[in-house]
C-alpha cells in the first residue's frame, strides 16, 4: 500500500468531518441572525411565543417541581451525614443553599428540559421536514427559521431562567425542611448557615447560567430538527442524536462556567 | 391546448444539474409556456419532484439555472425568490397542511405575507372562503377543523386551496393523485383542469397517473436518466417508438424498455 493511500482514508475522515462542522456552524448562526434580527423588528408571532412560553413553561412546572424538591432532600441530607461530628452542622444550610442555587438548581432544570422541551422540538420540527410542511412554509414565502425558531428560542431564554429560579427556591425550601426532619436542624439555624457563605453574586451566577442553558437549548433542538432527513426513522435518530448534544453542551458550558466567572 | 401560446416560456430550466450522492438531474433544458398544462413523467426516483421544486428554489441545483417569468431563480437575489414564489402556488404530494392550524389558518398561510398585512379580515374570509368554494369543500363544514380530522381527498383540496387562494400565475402539482382511490382521483383531475381554464394558470403536473395526464394537458414530456427523454403533445407520446416512452403507454412494452435501461 502507498503512502498516499495510507494517508487518503483519515484524510477524507477529516475533511468530511470539517465540512460537516462548518455546515453545523453556519446553520447555527443563520439561526441565531434570524432569531436576534427577527425579535429586534418584531417579526416573532406573539402567540407562537406565548404558546411556546405555555408548553415550555408552565407544562415543565410539575416535572421541575419534583426534581427540586428530590434534589434539595437528597443535598441536605447527605450533607447531614457527612459533617455529623465533624464541623457544626448548621455548614448543612450552607452546602444545600450553595449546591442547590449554583448547580443543583440551573443544571438539573436544564437536563430535565432537555428530556421535556429539546427532545419534543427536534421530533415536532423533524416531523414537519420529513412531512414537507417546512417546505410548504418556503413555497408560501415564509421563514420558517422565523415562524417556528423564533419563539421557541425567545420563550427558552424567559422560561429556563424562571423555572432555574423556581428549582432553587423549592430545593433549599425542601433542604430545609428536610434538615429539620432527618437532622433536627432548625430553620433558623439552616438558614443562619446558608447566609454565612452567601453572595448576592450566586443567584446572578444562577441565573447566567440558566440563560446561557435556556438559549442552548431550543437552538440545537431547532437546528437538528431542521437537518432531518429520512421518514420516521431519521425523526427518531435525528431526536437521539440531538438529545446526546444538548446534554454535552449544558455540561460543558457547565464546566466553563466556575473558571469563567468564580474565580 | 396543445401549443405554446407565447414565444418565451414562463418557466425555463436551463442545463439544471443536481447530485444527491449520485447524479439526479444531469443538465435538464426545459420550456414551459404561459397557460399551457404540462405533465412530466418518468419512472421513480429520476428526479421529477427534485426538478419541480428547483422551480421555485425549494432544491438548490448544483449547476445551471431556472428561469420563472423571465426572472432568474438563483441569479436574482432574495427579492427575486420572493417575487417567484408569489407567482407560484405549490401542491405538495401529502398535501403538507400545518397540522397545527386549522383549515381557515392552513388557507390563509397561501396569501403573501405583504398582501395579508394589508387586507382587511373580512377580506381574507371572502379569499379564503371563495378557495374553499373552488375545490369543492363546504367552508362553514371545514375551516374550523386540524388537517388530522380531514380524509385524504380533503387534505388533498384544502393543500389545492391553500396554493390558490393567493391566484397564482403557475401552479405545481407534485404527484396531486398520489394515494387517492380512484374516485378521489377522477375528482382531483377534474378539478386541477377546471382549475387551470377558470384561473387561467399555467400548470406543471409530475405524476405516475400518465391516463389521467393525457387527458389534462396538451404537452408531455418524460424525464429519464437525468435528461429529458421525451417532450411533445399527448399524440406524440402516445405513438412514440422509444420503448422506454412505450413503456408508459403500453404495459406490455415495459419488459422491452427495462432490458433497454440495464443495458445502457
Amino acid at each position: 500500500m502507498s503512502a498516499a493511500a495510507l494517508y487518503e482514508r483519515p484524510l477524507r475522515w477529516l475533511a468530511r468531518w470539517w465540512e460537516s462542522l462548518a455546515e453545523h456552524a453556519g446553520q447555527l448562526g443563520l439561526l441565531v441572525w434570524a432569531t436576534f434580527s427577527a425579535a429586534v423588528r418584531f417579526r416573532v408571532s406573539f402567540r407562537e411565543f406565548v404558546r411556546q412560553l405555555q408548553i415550555m413553561g408552565m407544562q415543565s412546572l410539575p416535572i421541575v417541581i419534583v426534581t427540586a424538591v428530590l434534589t434539595g432532600i437528597v443535598t441536605s441530607q447527605q450533607g447531614g451525614y457527612q459533617l455529623t461530628s465533624t464541623v457544626p452542622l448548621y455548614v448543612v444550610g450552607s452546602i444545600t443553599v450553595t449546591s442547590v442555587v449554583l448547580e443543583l438548581g440551573p443544571v438539573l432544570t436544564a437536563v430535565v428540559l432537555v428530556g421535556r422541551v429539546g427532545a419534543r422540538i427536534t421530533a415536532e420540527l423533524g416531523t414537519m421536514v420529513v412531512s414537507e410542511q417546512i417546505d410548504a412554509y418556503r413555497s408560501l414565502g415564509r421563514d420558517p427559521l422565523i415562524i417556528l425558531g423564533a419563539p421557541r428560542i425567545l420563550a427558552g431564554l424567559v422560561v429556563m431562567p424562571a423555572l432555574a429560579g423556581l428549582a432553587n427556591l423549592i430545593g433549599t425550601i425542601s433542604g430545609m425542611i428536610s434538615a429539620q426532619m432527618a437532622l433536627d436542624l432548625g430553620y433558623e439555624t439552616f438558614l443562619f448557615g446558608a447566609r454565612l457563605f452567601w453572595q448576592s453574586w450566586d443567584i446572578f451566577y444562577s441565573f447566567m447560567k440558566a440563560i446561557t442553558f435556556g438559549f442552548a437549548i431550543p437552538v440545537i433542538a431547532i437546528h437538528m430538527g431542521f437537518r432531518t432527513r429520512g421518514g420516521a426513522e431519521g425523526v427518531g435518530r435525528t431526536t437521539t442524536d440531538s438529545v446526546m448534544f444538548q446534554l454535552l453542551t449544558i455540561f460543558i458550558l457547565d464546566a466553563m462556567f466556575p473558571p469563567l466567572f468564580l474565580q | 391546448m396543445t401549443r405554446p401560446v407565447t414565444a418565451d416560456p414562463v418557466i425555463r430550466y436551463r442545463n439544471t444539474h443536481k447530485a444527491f450522492k449520485r447524479p439526479v438531474l444531469s443538465g435538464v433544458d426545459l420550456g414551459i409556456y404561459e397557460g399551457e398544462m404540462f405533465a412530466l413523467f418518468g419512472p421513480s426516483g429520476t428526479g421529477k419532484s427534485v426538478l419541480l421544486k428547483t422551480t421555485i428554489g425549494l432544491i438548490v441545483p448544483d449547476r445551471g439555472d431556472v428561469e420563472v417569468a423571465g426572472m432568474s431563480v438563483y441569479h436574482g437575489g432574495r427579492k427575486v425568490l420572493e417575487s417567484v414564489r408569489e407567482k407560484v402556488g405549490y401542491v405538495f404530494q401529502h398535501s403538507a397542511l400545518f397540522d397545527s392550524m386549522n383549515v381557515y389558518r392552513n388557507v390563509e398561510m397561501g396569501l403573501p405575507a405583504e398582501r395579508l398585512r394589508r387586507m382587511q379580515t373580512s377580506d381574507v374570509a371572502r379569499a379564503i372562503w371563495e378557495a374553499l368554494e373552488l375545490v369543492n369543500l363546504d367552508p362553514v363544514e371545514v375551516m374550523p377543523i386540524l388537517p388530522a380530522e380531514l380524509s385524504g381527498g380533503m387534505k388533498k383540496r384544502v393543500g389545492i386551496a391553500r396554493a390558490i387562494v393567493g391566484r397564482p400565475r403557475i401552479l405545481l402539482w407534485d404527484e396531486p393523485t398520489t394515494g387517492l382511490d380512484p374516485v378521489n382521483t377522477a375528482a382531483v383531475e377534474r378539478l386541477i383542469k377546471g382549475l387551470a381554464e377558470e384561473l387561467r394558470v399555467t400548470s406543471v403536473l409530475v405524476t405516475h397517473d400518465v391516463e389521467g395526464a393525457l387527458w389534462m394537458c396538451g404537452r408531455v414530456a418524460m424525464l429519464e436518466g437525468g435528461h429529458i427523454r421525451f417532450c411533445g403533445t399527448p399524440d406524440e407520446f402516445q405513438t412514440e417508438a422509444d420503448p422506454v416512452v412505450r413503456a408508459f403507454v403500453d404495459r406490455a412494452a415495459a419488459e422491452a424498455a427495462l432490458d433497454v435501461v440495464e443495458m445502457t
